[in-house]
């Protein structure tokens, strides 16, 4: 996970991002701990307040639950909670670029054939990978 | 007296002046800062950070005003101060001839609550050779001792004057490391200035910018970066309006390109902009911490 404080983005965001990510990709799975606040402050560089805050927010979310005592483990169905918000995540940046094309006068037609060159492009690589 | 309640705040600065000659360099500062934070004091050169430091830590006594850490008076109850705070000062005065080992049994002994455990923790963290003299040290070597010492005897308080400047990017990641290890304590209260705002955002939970003598912004660091918009408006004639939008810290006309900086953002601003003649394109836009700091001291300067 990386953070990049030139980011408008607060931190605290970037970190819950960068978990839900982790999680729906498997990295941490259900039922297992999550890294204590203050390993996690150290190893991001950054105030154990914003990465407390972070852990609020995927609680809040219920994607992690706190044991008292314990720490923080991924719940039951974090990884299809982190599925589901990276889905709305790549929503909403999907609706960002069809803005910039409207901004920029592209009609329907060409930015279909973008987005789908861009899926295909991705497949290829990752086919190439495995 | 001292009144060092439990839920007072850790640092306290009223109506604060500093003068030196006919130079005002502290002007009724007012600042609290709440224990467990950890306050980033940012400003241009100049701007009265290590004047501030300087009196909280009792080595000059302010012109007006008052200045507490824990309850106490910075300057009359300096020596019992001294005990509870860990400083790194811009300038370290460490004994130049004495070695690291030599350093710490001194020190050692001016603490009561010196703990050798967390002493010996940093050594091994910052890897310093206890036996190498303090004039072999590197710069970057002589922050991490200075770090040290303000840290082995466990302080309530720390207060790091510019601690990054000039440290190589290993040296800084080791410093930070050191820094986080003494804030995820229970309770520490941080305050450090710096000119550095990628290590602000990452240290810091809240933020003062001090320009002129004076505290001018003061909050949440994450709560200022997303209240405080950039909005461009494209001009049909290149003459700008003359209504700005309230809270706005900083506008520049450039050709068509109306650029301004708000602070408090709603969608109401960008229709009182939209709303005005001439305005023919308005669009909102986020902010980082380095523009924010710019575009403030640069609105403070056109001010004056």
């Amino acid at each position: 996970m990386k953070i990049d404080p030139r980011s408008h983005l607060p931190i605290y965001l970037q970190i819950a991002e960068g978990i839900r990510a982790a999680v729906a990709a498997g990295v941490y799975r259900p039922g297992e701990a999550l890294p204590s606040l203050r390993t996690m402050a150290i190893q991001l560089q950054v105030n154990p307040n914003t990465v407390q805050r972070a852990y609020d927010e995927l609680d809040r979310e219920g994607l992690i639950y706190c044991q008292r005592g314990k720490g923080l483990f991924v719940a039951e169905q974090g990884t299809s909670a982190a599925q589901a918000s990276a889905c709305d995540t790549v929503r909403k940046s999907l609706e960002e670029a069809v803005k910039s094309a409207r901004a920029a006068g592209l009609d329907p037609e060409r930015l279909r054939e973008l987005f789908e060159a861009a899926v295909d492009g991705a497949s290829q690589t990752r086919s190439h990978q495995s | 007296m001292s009144t060092n309640t439990p839920d007072g705040p850790a640092i306290e600065l009223v109506g604060l002046s500093k003068r030196f000659g006919r130079t005002l360099v502290l002007d009724h500062l007012s600042l609290q800062i709440p224990r467990g934070s950890t306050f980033g004091l940012l400003g241009p050169n100049g701007a009265g950070k290590t004047t501030t430091i300087k009196i909280l830590m009792g080595m000059l006594a302010p012109t007006a005003g008052a200045a507490r850490v824990l309850g106490m008076d910075a300057l009359a109850e300096r020596l019992r101060i001294s005990q509870v705070v860990g400083y790194v000062p811009e300038n370290h005065h460490i004994y130049r001839w004495m070695r690291i080992e030599e350093v710490i049994g001194f020190c050692r002994s001016l603490y009561r609550s010196w703990n050798d455990e967390t002493c010996r923790e940093m050594l091994d963290l910052f890897a310093l050779d206890p036996r190498k003299k303090v004039k072999h040290l590197s710069k970057g070597m002589l922050v991490k001792l200075s770090l040290l010492l303000a840290v082995s005897h466990e302080p309530e308080v720390l207060v790091l004057d510019e601690p990054l400047a000039g440290l190589d990017p290993i040296a800084r990641e080791e410093f930070l490391d050191g820094v986080l290890r003494t804030i995820c304590e229970r309770g520490r209260t941080v305050l450090f200035s710096s000119h550095t705002l990628d290590d602000v955002r990452r240290l810091a939970d809240t933020v003062g910018i001090l320009c002129n003598g004076q505290l001018m912004l003061h909050g949440n660091l994450d709560n200022l970066l997303t209240t405080t918009k950039r909005l461009r408006a494209t001009l049909v004639d290149g003459r700008r309006p003359q209504a700005l939008p309230a809270g706005t810290i900083y506008e520049r006309l450039d050709g068509r390109e109306w650029l301004l900086t708000v602070r408090e953002f709603s969608p109401e601003k960008v229709e009182q902009v939209r709303g005005q003649s001439g305005v023919e394109h308005v669009e909102v836009l986020d902010i980082g911490l380095e523009d924010l700091f710019k575009d403030f001291v640069k609105g403070q300067r056109a001010a004056k």
